[in-house]
């Protein structure tokens, strides 16, 4: 009779293990929240208190996780008032922390080679799914990243052969060359190693040389600001490939019960008003923009 | 008006029907009524109502994004009564609802006299517990606010919707309006069974970067602790014209800590409602009744009832309203 969802989000008072900024306006925070790091999923988020003085909590996508440790670790940037009082927590302070929430990403087994596209903010969730994708034998992940600011992660030049993309496009994280994850960095301020111009670049360089067997076991997973979606929507349109997209909208109670944080979707019986907290944040990009 | 149940001095009656505790979660807050069972530790059984969604007679995809907006002490909103219809509601959702862990109150909304009284009609034809009337809501452009602002055409919903249902009606009240308890006085005459007091006041923001309206629909509803004392005095103020008829109110507007919920029974509510302190805090309705059990206890007090309107006069000029 009852919902299946119940019992599916955890309600955590989490200790700062870390909280430090790696470069500017932008913040790693480790947080111990052992229900939540057993359970999450790529393209999952939680919603934090970021101080007690603020009626609202913030979404913010899970980086990375240890089940075993019980930790979850968030990249955010300084945007306004909730981001700004989260910097001033200190290591060693609680805040409460509801997760996971969301339809994570749902990588395709009949598609092995998964092109993961992350944009400024939008990268937490797609290293999250490199590091569950390096696990599974049969994947073979490709991660390309794009940052106005400075990455917050060491830089380093790769040693993992792209075949078809551009010669400034030469640095990757060190964090997924030692995971064995070939990616390449663009930054259209340009950044030493990053190729200058956008992640749709680095990837349309990418997928044009692919042969029809090749792109027929592709598909692209990705999350950034809202014009990189759409160009990816459109690259994977004109590529003829399935896609996923994760979104982002102002949001209430993340659970699903004020409507707050719905976006158009293009269903088979015309537009409907899609929850981003727990009907998404993760979308097929042809739902959200359809040709 | 809520008899005293000596087995446990929160339960009270509300209108009739068996409520565990005076805490009732708000319409437009908690979806369809299962969506907060997401969170682990929170129980329907804790709470003695759930008011359902705005529903309206047909679907509605509601109003664009931006809908909603965080504000000193409280939020804006503008969801624009997104609904799937009365038809889905009684159809695919009641079914789907635990009926012996709560009662269900419906909340009903439309564009005009006769679709809240088509919407009532069908509620009347279904397993829900109560019907909650909604003439107050600010973020549709007809029927709402636009009818609850005018005690005539309050009464007229609330007339057209008793002809529907035996059922429990709740006529919930705008704030927005110059005299609520003349609105309060037409809709008992019209046959209201209850209040609820109050919705979301009128409010906009701006952003600075594009000078536009950050909602969608220019306009939304103020919610959450910085109405409160505007919601407690609309209590205070409807609980006069009700409370000799016997009719209860469930107080509600800010509601976020068990203070919060003693100032609004004292002032006059039978039940109190919370809605916006879910989102920031989704495990406080335990908190508000354990606080109230505790108040009880060191009032020397049974039951909850007595607490209700229980508001002393001030000392010199007993009864008389105070004017600074
Ligand atoms: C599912 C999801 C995942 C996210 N993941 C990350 C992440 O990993 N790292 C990161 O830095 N940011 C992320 N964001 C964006 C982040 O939520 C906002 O930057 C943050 O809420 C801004 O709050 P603020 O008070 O500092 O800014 P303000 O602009 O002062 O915020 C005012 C209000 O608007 C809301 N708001 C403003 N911008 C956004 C936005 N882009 N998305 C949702 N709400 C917003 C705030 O929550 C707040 O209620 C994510 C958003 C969503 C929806
Ligand atoms: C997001 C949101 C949606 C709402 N939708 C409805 C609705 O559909 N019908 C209704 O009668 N009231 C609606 N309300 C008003 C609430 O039920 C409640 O009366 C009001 O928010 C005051 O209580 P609070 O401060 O505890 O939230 C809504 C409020 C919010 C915040
Ligand atoms: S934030 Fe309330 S439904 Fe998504």
């Amino acid at each position: 009779m009852t919902s299946a969802h119940r019992g599916t989000i955890f309600l955590e008072t989490a200790r700062i293990v870390a909280h430090h900024s790696p470069a500017p306006e932008q913040w790693l925070l480790t947080l111990e929240a052992p229900e939540c790091a057993r359970r999450a999923a790529p393209g999952q988020f939680v919603h934090l208190q970021c101080d007690p003085a603020l009626p609202m909590r913030r979404p913010l996508s899970l980086l990375r996780v240890n089940p075993d440790q019980g930790w979850v670790e968030i990249l955010y940037k300084v945007i306004g008032q909730g981001t700004r009082q989260l910097a001033q927590q200190q290591t060693g302070q609680a805040l409460s922390v509801m997760g996971p929430i969301g339809q994570p990403f749902r990588p395709d087994p009949q598609r092995p080679r998964a092109l993961l596209l992350g944009g400024g903010v939008g990268m937490p969730p797609m290293i999250f799914l490199a590091d569950r994708l390096r696990r599974d034998p049969q994947a073979k992940p490709c991660v390309f990243l794009g940052s106005e600011l400075p990455f917050p992660f060491p830089i380093r030049p790769s040693r993992v052969l792209i075949p078809g993309l551009p010669a400034d496009a030469i640095g990757t994280l060190a964090l997924l060359e030692d995971w064995g994850i070939p990616c390449r960095l663009s930054s259209a301020r340009g950044q030493p190693g990053c190729h200058a111009g956008y992640v749709t670049d680095l990837a349309r360089a990418y997928l044009t040389p692919l042969d029809a067997a090749t792109r027929d076991q592709t598909a692209l997973y990705a999350c950034g600001p809202e014009p990189m979606l759409r160009a990816v929507a459109g690259l994977a349109r004109e590529f003829d490939l399935p896609c996923q997209v994760s979104l982002e909208e102002f949001m209430a109670c993340a659970v699903g019960g004020c409507a707050g944080c719905v976006v158009p979707i293009h269903t088979a019986n015309g537009i409907a008003m899609k929850r981003v907290c727990v009907d998404g944040p993760v979308f097929p990009a042809a739902a959200v923009y359809p040709a | 008006m809520a008899p005293a149940c000596p087995d446990d001095p929160l339960r009270i009656r509300f209108c009739g029907l068996d409520f565990a505790n005076p805490v009732v979660l708000l319409s437009g807050c908690v979806g369809f009524g299962e969506e907060y069972t997401r969170v682990a530790g929170f129980s329907n059984r804790d709470v003695g109502a759930i008011c359902l969604k705005g529903t309206t007679a047909t679907a509605r995809l509601g109003n664009a994004p931006h809908r909603i907006w965080e504000t000193t002490g409280g939020m804006l909103n503008a969801i624009g009564l997104q609904n799937p219809g009365v038809e889905a509601v009684v159809r695919d959702i009641l079914p789907t609802l635990d009926f012996s862990e709560t009662r269900f109150i419906a909340n009903v909304s439309g564009s005009t006299v006769e679709e809240y009284a088509e919407v009532t009609r069908r509620f009347d034809d279904s397993p829900i517990d109560a019907i909650e009337i909604n003439i107050s809501c600010p973020n549709v452009k007809e029927g709402g606010v636009a009818f609850g602002n005018d005690p005539e055409m309050s009464a007229r919903v609330v007339a057209a919707c008793r002809q529907q249902t035996s059922k429990p009606l709740i006529t919930k009240l705008s704030p927005n309006q110059t005299d609520i308890q003349a609105n309060a006085r037409r809709c008992i005459e019209a046959g209201s069974d209850a209040f609820a007091v109050i919705n979301t006041l009128q409010g906009m923001a701006v952003d600075l970067r594009t000078r536009r309206a950050i909602l969608g629909n220019i306009q939304g509803g103020l919610s959450g602790p910085a109405i409160k004392p505007i919601a407690l005095l609309k209590v205070y103020q409807v609980a006069q014209i009700a409370r000799p008829h016997g009719i209860p109110i469930i107080g509600q507007g800010g509601i976020a800590s068990a203070e919060d919920a003693l100032e609004f029974l004292i002032a006059g509510a039978s039940a109190v409602g919370v809605g916006t302190a879910l989102f920031y805090d989704p495990l406080i309705v335990p908190r508000i009744t354990a606080g109230i059990r505790a108040y009880l206890d060191a009032q020397g007090m049974r039951h909850v009832g007595e607490l209700v309107g229980s508001i002393q006069a001030l000392s010199g000029t007993p009864g008389a309203p105070h004017c600074p």
